[in-house]
């Protein structure tokens, strides 16, 4: 979604400045000597055909470690950058080459679901070589046979997360339970959305009693949109963010806000008085999904990556760094078997949620390209855009 | 074949007798081949054609020079001169405004139709024009606010740095250049803490009994400062203050104080010898402060989104999200086109009114 991944956990700043610290004294000492070519050459943004995988992910969203342990385990090279910062930036930047029918440098991008959906849909990304995963089965059962992709073909989940409300309890003085606590007259002015329309429409329409995946026209779900517009002109919506509500509701500037998980759980250690529920009508899930682009021809290590991630072993160590609710079956045991505080983490609700939950999530089918941009445009027209 | 190579000869050697037509001549034509090639008039074989035409005039020029003499490269020399610089202006300036021209004329036949065809569709520039028109007002109002704001903060502070400064001066010209070393966005994204509900200047405020007269003078609305249009030309303001002092500063510096003793000398007062001696002079820099700050600002879409709320959305808001989340080209690209001329309107007649041709 907008650019959501910013914290990054103390010991992962202070590895990553060690490596830094590392080229830098290899820089020097070999300043002038054969060596200098050579760095600037691993340095430099080349098209990625010399490695065997090139995966292009969203900021800090995973670790180092697991790139390296995939390399020595498959014995495959692969580059690993975080360009990807917002899907429609993104998708503004690839689509000159992809509608032009060329390939792009990296073979396997994660986008948000929705972005996915639109990728399979234009025909830009190919069916995954699923023979050749067989950790296939250990994909979150809530996560199969999306609408968009029923029969699992083209993506399979990176991580996944909930939106929901967050609020700060100093400013609204009580709990919150449920989505028309957003429009209560006493949060006036001090409530924020999303810029994200499938999280922000999709848990108004929770509250109006829809079931959101159900919704494939505009008309369907105008009644949450002459909501939002009624609440906006009345004053009641603060602003429209992308992850920067953070600092707002941290700062009490939002009463309360249409939030993800993954964030306020970092949130929340810094300050105990945010809080983040699903509320009772229900709350959205969205998911960040692997997809393998066209023209990659590397089947043989994009299967293999998507193997190894799914092992619930690897895939309990990025949970442990990224702290979103994994896609792959077997995480929590594999969290409290590496004990200490990624114990504690198998423990928290927002990470495992609960069965009744998870019952309460829902998640956006398909919208037809006619569909979606009235519904995009019907959004930028509240957001003021 | 003979009177062909002679007629051949005998204009290639009237146009040596006057170089300066030549040097003309390729800089015009290597001009509009750059055009051609970048806005892609031409494609495959006839683009190699007007590749080809363009080195056999580079070539031209070459033997105009040489065979010419210093006579002939002496004329040439100004064209010379000025031939980067035009064949950049049509690469990534005359280029662009075609494609973007053609862009904005052109319609889509459904939301993934990545090549609009040109169809003469006035209907964007409709749509531009009508349903973004707000967006347009909010932009030039608030750019033009913030634009007045810092005249009123940045004449004094460059004047007191130019005059009064003493040793001083370089060390406070540094301080208004400080803010540059930490990024635009992060600047702006710290006016959400200063300004929060809970923080600091809305406690103080409250603390002095002063939130009723804010109210009513339109900067706090409901007792925020935040996400509110005062916090976005506040912004606005802030961002752009040193494009106003440094010119102002430059421009001040370079006064000669003996004609303001001079003045006095003449029985003026001394607000007398600032109006009619000190202000006349630093006007070219005021002039360029304005230019400098206001046409950045009008496009400005950073401190709309992050201090403003729905209703303080400035065009660029617009123009992005026709861009990256629509997909719109076509609209987008007749958004852009009329700031770009609104803008051209606004600084000719401000270049009308206060003109530097007379100054300096």
């Amino acid at each position: 979604m907008n650019t959501r991944r910013t914290t990054t956990p103390q010991s992962v700043k202070a590895s990553r400045l060690n490596r830094r610290d590392f080229l830098i004294r290899g820089g020097l000492m070999g300043a002038g000597a054969l060596s200098l070519p050579a760095l600037l050459a691993a340095c430099g943004g080349d098209s990625g055909s010399s490695v065997d995988l090139f995966f292009e992910n969203w900021p800090g969203y995973m670790d180092e470690e697991t790139i390296g342990l995939f390399q020595s385990a498959s014995g495959f090279s692969m580059k690993y950058t975080e360009a990807f910062n917002d899907n429609n930036e993104y998708f503004a930047k690839i689509q000159p080459e992809l509608s032009k029918g060329k390939t792009i440098a990296p073979d396997i991008l994660a986008p948000t679901f929705w972005m996915a959906a639109r990728l399979v849909q234009l025909g830009w990304v190919q069916k995954l070589p699923k023979a050749d995963i067989p950790n296939f089965v250990n994909l979150r059962d809530d996560l199969s046979g999306q609408s968009w992709d029923k029969g699992d073909e083209y993506h399979l989940p990176y991580q996944s997360g909930i939106a929901g409300i967050a609020y700060n309890s100093k400013i609204t003085g009580r709990e919150l339970k449920s989505v028309s606590d957003l429009f209560d007259p006493a949060f006036k002015g001090k409530i924020g959305m999303l810029t994200e329309m499938r999280d922000t429409v999709g848990l108004i329409l929770m509250g109006e009693g829809k079931k959101i995946a159900d919704i494939s026209t505009f008309d369907a779900a105008s009644v949450a949109f002459d909501k939002l517009e009624k609440a906006k002109s009345e004053g009641q919506i603060r602003s429209f963010t992308g992850n920067d509500y953070v600092d707002d509701l941290s700062a009490g500037n939002f009463a309360a806000c249409v939030a993800w998980s993954g964030d306020v759980l970092q949130l929340t250690k810094d300050n105990p008085a945010v809080k983040f529920i699903v509320p009772e009508e229900g709350g959205t899930s969205w998911y960040d999904t692997m997809v393998w682009m066209k023209g990659s021809e590397n089947s043989d290590a994009v299967a293999k990556w998507m193997n190894f991630l799914y092992d619930p072993v690897n895939a309990a160590r990025l949970t442990a760094f990224v702290q979103y609710i994994s896609p792959v079956k077997g995480v929590q045991e594999e969290l409290v078997k590496m004990g200490g505080d990624n114990a504690k983490l198998a423990e928290d609700p927002l990470l495992f949620p609960d069965a009744a939950t998870f019952g309460r999530l829902q998640s956006w089918g398909a919208l037809g390209e006619e569909e979606e941009a009235k519904f995009d445009e019907a959004f930028a027209s509240i957001t003021g855009a | 074949m003979t009177s062909v190579v002679s007629a051949g000869r005998k204009w290639g050697e009237s146009l040596s007798s006057r170089p300066e037509n030549v040097g003309l001549g390729v800089m015009l034509g290597l001009g509009l081949g750059a055009v051609a090639l970048a806005a892609q008039w031409v494609k495959g074989p006839s683009a190699l054609l007007v590749a080809v035409a363009m080195l056999a005039m580079a070539i031209g020029l070459i033997y105009t020079a040489f065979a010419g003499g210093l006579e002939a490269r002496k004329s040439l020399a100004p064209y010379g001169l000025l031939k980067p610089g035009i064949i950049w202006l049509c690469l990534f300036f005359l280029a662009p405004l075609w494609s973007m021209v053609v862009m904005s004329l052109s319609s889509k036949a459904g939301r993934f139709d990545f090549f609009p065809d040109f169809t003469w569709n006035f209907e964007n520039y409709r749509i531009a024009l009508t349903k973004f028109r707000p967006q347009f007002i909010r932009s030039f109002s608030y750019a033009g606010i913030a634009t007045l704001l810092t005249v009123v903060i940045g004449y004094p502070l460059a004047y007191f740095i130019a005059f009064r400064g003493g040793k001083y001066r370089n060390i406070l010209l540094g301080l208004v250049v400080v803010p540059f070393f930490t990024s635009y966005l992060i600047r702006t994204l710290a006016w959400n803490n200063i300004l929060a509900d809970e923080g600091p200047v809305v406690s103080l405020i409250n603390t002095l009994h002063l939130s009723g007269i804010f109210e009513s003078l339109d900067i706090m609305q409901n007792g925020k400062l935040m996400n509110t249009p005062a916090a976005v030309i506040g912004g606005l303001t802030y961002n752009f203050l040193p494009f106003m002092v440094l010119p102002i500063y430059v421009s001040l510096e370079k006064i000669d104080v003996r004609l303001v003793d001079a003045a006095m000398d003449l029985y003026s007062s001394a607000s007398q010898a600032f109006r009619k001696v000190v202000l006349p002079l630093s006007l070219p820099g005021l002039f360029a402060g304005g230019l400098l700050v206001f046409i950045p600002a009008a496009g400005d879409f950073v401190n709309a989104q992050f201090l403003g709320n729905p209703q303080t959305t400035m065009i660029g808001n617009s123009i992005q999200d026709q861009f990256l989340r629509q997909l719109n080209y076509p609209v987008a690209s007749a958004m852009s086109f009329v700031l770009m001329i609104i803008i051209t309107i606004i600084v000719l007649i401000y270049t009308k009114f206060m003109g530097t041709e007379d100054l300096a």
